[in-house]
Order: structure tokens, then sequence, then C-alpha cells
């Protein structure tokens, strides 16, 4: 009987001490856009926020934000360059990571990617940043992730990237590629990690006024909707993701989306 | 009188060069399993077949055929060489290529897709060849086909490239299966693009044909087609491509996949 209490008392103490743990998410491609609007938004929610980019140094608003919230880590991390990914895996190795999410991504130069004028080195760049970056992070997380209490990983797509939908001729022919190739990882990576209890979230974040929206549209992304609320959305969205609705694409508004 | 004169030669021109003038295929990666199959199929209905794979001087079995069937010209083709691509669109310009089949694929080494030790370099190697190598040779013989009397292009997908299916649960082949739902996506961007020319590009995907591909390199163990039945129905298909019937991939036998 004693040592039943004594269980029970551990078992509750064990409880207590992980519901008092503030959640952990770590981000990529933290400097600007969406991705810095993830950090922002999970700081102030009180989250510790491990904020990754590919240059610090140059990430002044990142900085910034980190100096206001100090629950923000601003890390370096290229998801190209395997060394940085090991290296800051292991710095973190054994500290639990909720929620992942893979938001760097890059659209590619509009040249070069339409029939007629294709790029070699634009295409790789973009399936590297956009598929292979995804991967390679997500492999490298893996078991923090599993070791968390949340267990999610996320991966920012594109309508672009739905193919039911016809999608368009014309431009994007590889940010097309890689999203739907991206999409097809990520039900990979929630397949060969459901027996973890890891549950995968594929999110599009609608048009948002970001710099790689006005890469694409110009002046005209004033018109869309701040990146601010496309962030609010989408972080209810991992916040209701399950394992029944795990790998379901969904829009930041929670509208689920076709494959 | 004189114009009539030309009329009339010129009608007798158009229709006996349709009469009288083969059609031309040009296949990648004919020198084995599924590519060989096509070269065989379209040589035994009198097509003027342009078989082209890496190696022309390592391939007993094509030339063959090509010894047997002098409309089987042999021609080398690295689809993940851009400069190979030119010089065979150059030789082959402004002759007149009625289908365009994008076979050329490679499986990859099953390891270094797997989640835990995934290797950049499979990688960029399945990602050129399967979805880099169609769109590069697909916008180097475009006018070719565009100028043809049938317009159709075709890319060998797969049942693995479908984000809903069989596949749907199932982890590994991350690149392979990647690579193929991307090519889906994009070479339907490509269709609507060629749409005004009235040129159709559609999809197909061979079942489990028994090839060196799914039998050695992907080591599989169950039941399979015989390459020449899967290359007649997916032939079948191609012959009864539409704008509309190429919407989606169609399998071997008749069987529309999912996206």
């Amino acid at each position: 009987m004693r040592y039943i209490l004594i269980a029970l008392l551990l078992t509750a103490g064990l409880v207590g001490a992980k519901t008092a743990e503030a959640a952990t998410v770590l981000i990529t491609g933290s400097n600007r856009g969406l991705g810095f609007e993830f950090s922002k938004q999970y700081a102030e929610a009180g989250w510790d926020v491990i904020a990754t980019c590919r240059t610090p140094e140059r990430a002044d608003e990142l900085k910034a934000l980190a100096n206001k919230y100090k629950k923000i880590t601003v890390e370096r991390l290229d998801v190209l360059d395997q060394d940085e990914i090991d290296a800051l895996a292991a710095k973190y190795k054994g500290k639990p990571i909720d929620v992942l999410i893979n938001n760097a991504g890059v659209l590619g130069d509009l040249e070069g990617q339409t029939l007629g004028t294709f790029d070699y080195g634009n295409f790789q760049r973009v399936m590297g940043v956009n598929v292979y970056g995804v991967l390679a992070v997500s492999e490298a997380f893996r078991e923090h992730v599993a070791a968390s209490d949340q267990k999610k990983i996320v991966g920012i797509t594109s309508g672009a990237g739905i193919i039911s939908r016809g999608g368009g001729g014309g431009q994007l022919h590889f940010y097309r590629a890689s999203k739907v190739a991206l999409n097809m990882g990520l039900k990979g990576v929630a397949s060969d990690l459901r027996d973890r209890d890891v549950v995968v979230g594929i999110i599009a974040p609608g048009a948002a006024d970001t710099d790689m929206r006005r890469e694409l549209v110009g002046d005209l992304a004033a018109q869309d909707q701040e990146a601010a609320d496309s962030v609010a959305g989408m972080i209810k969205v991992i916040a209701d993701l399950t394992q029944a609705t795990s790998t379901q694409p969904y829009n930041y508004d929670g509208r689920p989306m076709p494959w | 009188m004189k114009r009539f004169l030309a009329a009339a030669a010129l009608m007798a021109a158009l229709v006996f060069g349709e009469a009288g003038q083969a059609a031309t295929v040009l296949i990648t990666g004919s020198n084995r399993g599924l590519g060989l199959e096509f070269a065989r199929l379209y040589a035994a209905r009198s097509w003027d077949v342009i078989a082209t794979c890496r190696n022309p001087g390592g391939t007993d079995d094509l030339k063959a055929l090509s010894a047997e069937r002098p409309k089987v010209v042999l021609e080398r083709l690295d689809v993940t060489d851009q400069n190979e691509i030119d010089a065979l669109a150059e030789k082959y310009k402004s002759r007149s290529i009625d289908l365009l089949i994008n076979n050329a694929g490679v499986l990859g080494e099953l390891t270094g897709q797997s989640l835990g030790s995934f290797d950049s370099d499979e990688f960029r190697r399945v990602m050129d060849t399967n979805v880099y190598g169609a769109l590069t040779v697909t916008q180097a013989f475009k006018d070719n086909v565009i100028a043809s009397e049938h317009k159709k292009i075709v890319a060998m997908t797969s049942v693995a490239g479908s984000l809903v299916g069989p596949w749907e649960n199932i982890g590994g082949l991350y690149y392979y299966r990647a690579s193929k739902s991307a090519l889906n996506n994009v070479m339907r961007a490509v269709g609507i693009d060629l749409k005004k020319h009235g040129v159709v590009v559609g999809l197909v995907a061979p079942g489990a044909a028994d090839t060196d591909m799914l039998r050695n390199d992907f080591k599989y163990g169950g039941p399979m087609v015989p390459p020449a039945e899967s290359v007649a129905g997916m032939v079948m298909a191609i012959d009864r491509f539409t704008q509309e019937s190429a919407k989606n991939p169609i399998n071997y036998d008749g069987v529309i996949l999912d996206w």
C-alpha cells in the first residue's frame, strides 16, 4: 500500500512538473515573414522559442525580438547545411521540442522556372530548401519531438502544391514541384513516426503580406492579410492537430484542403 | 489556274504526307525495362522510334531491336546532361515528334532515402532524373511535338507517387515518391502551358511491372506484371489521351489513380 502511495505521489509530481514546464517550439527561417511571426506569437504565449535562421548576425528584427522576450533563443541554422543541422541537434540533445515548424522555404527566381527558361541551379535550390531541408531537419530533431508532450512536426505547404486544383501553368513550376514533394515527404515522416505518436501538420499560410509574397506579386501583397493573422490561424490549426488529423492539409483558417 | 495547281499540290502533299509518313516517338531510358518495351511496341506499329539512353554502346537488347527494325534509331541521351539534350534537340530540329515519352527514371538507393539515413546526394540524383530530367527534355522537344500530328507528351509516374492510395501509410522511399508526386504536379502545369498548342500532356503508371527497378532495386517480392503487358496497357491509355482523359494519372490497367 505504501508503495502504491509513493508511486502515486511520484507520478503526480512528474505530471505536475511536466505541465508546469513551458512548451518548446523550434522554428526554421525565423528572421522574417511567417517565421518571425511564429517566433513572436509563441513567445507572447509563453513558449520557449528556438528561433533559427541562416545568418543571425544580420537578423536585427529577430535579435530585437529576442531582447524583448527572454524566452526566445536565436540559433544559426541553414537547412541546407547538414553540419549545422547536426550541431544544433546535438546541442539540444535531450531537450524535448513540442512543435517543430519547418518554415524555411524559398520561392526561387521567377525567371528560370517557366517552360522555356528552366534553370537547373534554380531547381536544385528550390527542391533543396523546400523539400530536402525539411526532411533533414525533421530527421535530426525527431527524437526531440518524440520526447516532448505535444509531439508535432509541421511543414508549411502552399495552394501551389495542391495538384487536384489543377494549379496553373505559366510560372513557379519548381515551387509547385517542391510543395507537393514536401507534402509527400511529410506523409512519409508521419508514417514512419506514427508509432512514436508524432503528429504531422501540413499547413498553408494563405496569401499573406511577406517578403516572399512580394517577390511574386510586388506591392499587390499589401492587399493580402497580415502575416500576423495568417500565423495566428496556423498556430490554432497546430494546437488543434491530433493523430486523427495528422497529415490532413489545412489552410491557415482551419479549412481542410484537398491534395 | 496557277493558284489552283499550287493548292492542288499542297493538298496532295498534305494527304500524301499524312498517309505516307509514319508517326515518330522519342523515348528516354529505352535501353531496358519499360523503355525497351515501348520501343518494341512502337517499332511493331511501324513508327519511327528515336530510342534514347545514356549508353547506347552497352545496350544489346536495344541494338538487336534496331538491327531487326531499321526504323528504330538509337541516340545517346542522359536526361541529366543539358549539353546532350541540347545537341539531340538540335539534331532533330524541325523534325516532328508525335509522342515524347519521358520514361527515364531512377528509384534511388533505399538506404539513403530512409528516415535516419537521409543522403542529400541521393535526393539530388532522384529529383534530377525523375523531375528535372523530364522537365528539361520536355522543354527541349516541345516544338517538335507542337509541329507533329499527334502532339502528345507522356511522363511515367507511379502509384507510389499518389498522396492517397495503397502507399499512403507506408514510410520509406521518400525521394522516389516525392519525385513522382512532384512530377505529377509539374507535368500538369506543363500541360496547361501547352494546351493552347493542342498538345496533350499525360501521366501513366506501369503498375508492378517486372523490371530491374522493381525486382533488383526495390527487391519487390509480390506478384508482377510482364513489362510487355504493362506497356501495352499504357499505350492504350496514350492512344486515347484527350485533354480531358489525361487529367489524372492512368494506371496500365486503365484505373485512374488518385493524386
